[in-house]
């Protein structure tokens, strides 16, 4: 164990105070935070909860209705990140709309489905475009190339959401928020400034590896001691104060903000992404006349209420008996990422 | 049909089918006990046997560091080795698609007659079936194989004890990486090449330093990770991992930190997990390293009386967590 990370846990261990909680608002966080084992740190008044940082878990349930539409109706082939396959939407999950004989494939690049548009002209591809602002400008990217190249078979299904509308969202439901250092690396630090200044938000950017995650949430926990609103940069190597200004400028040309509907938390005004009027042929729901899909999600399933820190996994009645990773109810059980995934896999011992 | 491909006929059993069992398997797996007759009259053996057979479907069927006819020797050479027998003879069941490279057939041939010398075991019998376009995916192989039990050796998923230590023979999780980049689906390049090896030089050179080896077990399909669960199962104990103990290709750790896989549920074509006291395993690891197929052995863990069935992690933060069991299908046709 080197240095900063002792230094790091004696802070974390050793704290006193009054209780606090402190959100992760990151899927990945959420992922690497229960690998290492730090709720094991933790003593009793500090709490660690997971936000809605997983893009697979606040999808919300009538856009994968849309995908089965899409797939089943048009005979589209659709494209995604594969996680995204066995989310369940109403009826049936694209796994399950793949056993009806749907395309589906997984892709790692947005550029890999305008590739398949490519070599398939006879076919329609459909990419899913989910995910915050590290995904999104890769989306754009798929989206210009395509009109630039004047493929007619290539659209794209957005329910792409930025993270600065849903901090708003959650404002109380911690005491300090662990900023997702990736995300703040596209977007930069100003909305979480303004959020500290104007609301008194408190919160640290992160990054991902042992020591930096470690030393976000000792300095989080540092600073909650003195009482003061903070933000703090606990990820100097590649958050910047202004952000990525290309990767900014793009998704300015390709997309503009709308209202979103995020799983649990419900329509969030302007804090999703659609493409602009310039790239509505593009657009999956323009291109195919589709019907308004209305998302039924199953009533068991406290998806909601975890993704916005009110219970934990284990308070929903299904957790770990018909819903299991192998058999997922909610979408929270899906990703890696999604916190029902991880407490489930991590739970049962020690 | 091209001349060059593989034909219908050539699995009808008439001329075409000698012709192909000549040219190719003759050529390639020629030996005094290789046998025209229907079955192989082996010598006698004065040990217990080790019997095994396994089935190889890769897809694709060549890539980085080996192909599926090298695969198919290692395969069951490895399982032989890892119950202390000293390979012997195999046979091997080709089902070949309709169309199939003749070429390519013998590249596989090739590697299959090279993996093989260099593991001490002689091809003594076969079978070539040829089913039509579209029922297989390019060439099928099992191999069966016996090996001669070594004097003293007694391994087995059973006989980890709580004090064992655990060591590997090599970076894990890099035959999986190379298939799955092979299949091209990701974009990702990178030179990483399979494990794929051979591995009875790696077992006797253990014995050399000692017979007294609990559990040798070779991480095919499921990687490390499922076989640490196999046999904490089998043998109703806990194994605790020191995550920074265990080898991992900088490579793969790319690969894998990009695409969200956990190593050690990669496979493996070369690399043996092995279960002896602790007393002896800093010699074990010694030897290994200057082994050719285990140049990175290395004690991972320990046997634990407690958190029976469990594989339990220590983190580089000093905590300790529970190995996540891998959920369904990781990555379909890998061997």
């Amino acid at each position: 164990m080197n240095e900063q990370i002792k230094a790091a846990r004696d802070i974390i261990t050793g704290y006193k105070g009054r209780p606090i909680r402190i959100m992760e608002v990151c899927g990945t966080h959420t992922h690497e935070i229960f690998r290492l084992g730090i709720r094991k740190l933790l003593p009793e008044n500090i709490d660690v909860i997971s936000g809605p940082g997983c893009p697979v878990c606040v999808t919300a349930v009538g856009y994968i209705d849309e995908a089965c539409w899409l797939a089943l109706e048009k005979n589209c082939i659709i494209c995604t990140f594969g996680d995204l396959i066995k989310v369940p939407g109403t009826e049936m999950s694209l796994a399950g709309a793949r056993a009806k004989g749907a395309q589906v494939r997984p892709v790692y690049s947005p550029l890999d489905a305008v590739e398949l548009a490519k070599e398939n002209p006879d076919k329609q591809v459909v990419f899913l475009a989910v995910g915050f602002e590290t995904t999104t400008p890769s989306a754009c990217l798929a989206a210009k190339q395509a009109k630039e190249e004047g493929l007619e078979n290539f659209s794209l299904l957005t329910a792409n959401k930025t993270m600065p509308n849903a901090y708003n969202a959650l404002v109380g439901s911690a005491d300090a928020f662990i900023y997702p250092g990736h995300v703040n690396a596209i977007t930069g630090n100003a909305a979480c400034k303004k959020l500290c200044e104007e609301k008194g938000v408190s919160g640290v950017v992160a990054g991902f590896t042992a020591n930096e995650l470690l030393i976000a949430l000792a300095v989080a926990i540092k600073l909650l001691e003195k009482g003061e609103p903070f933000f703090k940069n606990c990820y100097p190597r590649v958050v910047k104060d202004e952000g990525n200004l290309s990767a900014i400028k793009l998704m300015d040309e390709v997309m503009e903000p709308c209202d979103s509907e995020w799983r649990g938390l419900g329509v969030i005004p302007m804090s999703g992404m659609k493409l602009r009027e310039e790239y509505a042929g593009y657009d999956s729901r323009i291109k195919y006349s589709m019907p308004e899909i209305k998302g039924r999600p199953n009533p068991a399933c406290r998806c909601g209420d975890v993704l916005q820190g009110k219970c934990k996994p284990s308070d929903c009645k299904v957790f770990g008996k018909v819903c299991t990773p192998l058999h997922p109810v909610g979408a929270c059980m899906v990703s890696d990422e999604g916190a029902c995934s991880a407490y489930y896999q991590y739970s049962g011992i020690i | 049909m091209s001349s060059n491909t593989v034909t219908l006929a050539h699995g009808a059993g008439g001329k075409q089918t000698s012709d192909l069992i000549d040219k190719v398997f003759k050529a390639h797996f020629s030996n005094p006990e290789f046998t025209a007759d229907d079955a192989a009259v082996l010598p006698k053996i004065d040990s217990k046997l080790a019997f095994t057979t396994d089935g190889f479907i890769v897809s694709p069927w060549k890539f980085n560091g080996g192909n599926i006819g090298k695969l198919s020797i290692c395969g069951t050479v490895n399982d032989l080795s890892c119950m202390g027998a000293k390979p012997m003879y195999m046979t091997c069941g080709f089902v070949i698609e309709e169309g199939f490279d003749l070429d390519d057939l013998e590249q596989i041939a090739a590697a299959m007659e090279k993996t093989a010398a260099e593991a001490g075991v002689k091809i003594v019998a076969g079978d070539t079936k040829v089913a039509g376009k579209g029922q297989v995916d390019g060439v099928f192989i099992t191999t069966t194989g016996i090996g001669s039990v070594q004097e003293g050796a007694d391994t087995s998923g059973k006989y980890a004890r709580p004090g064992d230590a655990v060591i590997v023979t090599g970076d894990v999780g890099r035959h999986g990486c190379t298939i799955l980049l092979a299949r091209d689906e990701f974009g990702i390049e990178s030179d990483v090449d399979s494990d794929c090896a051979p591995l009875w030089g790696t077992v006797s050179s253990i014995f050399e330093v000692t017979k007294d080896v609990h559990v040798i077990r070779d991480a095919t399909r499921g990687g490390v990770g499922t076989v640490l669960y196999e046999i904490a199962e089998q043998s109703d104990v806990g194994i605790t991992l020191d995550q920074t103990a265990i080898p991992v290709d900088d490579r793969v750790k790319g690969v894998c930190g990009m695409l969200g896989l956990e190593p050690l549920y990669l496979a493996c074509e070369g690399r043996l997990v092995i279960f002896a006291p602790a007393e002896n395993a800093e010699k074990i690891v010694e030897k290994l390293r200057e082994g050719k197929y285990s140049k990175n052995a290395a004690i991972i863990g320990r046997v634990t009386e407690d958190n029976k069935g469990k594989v339990i992690m220590e983190t580089e933060i000093g905590t300790q967590t529970i190995l996540p069991q891998p959920k369904g299908e990781l990555l379909p046709r890998i061997c």
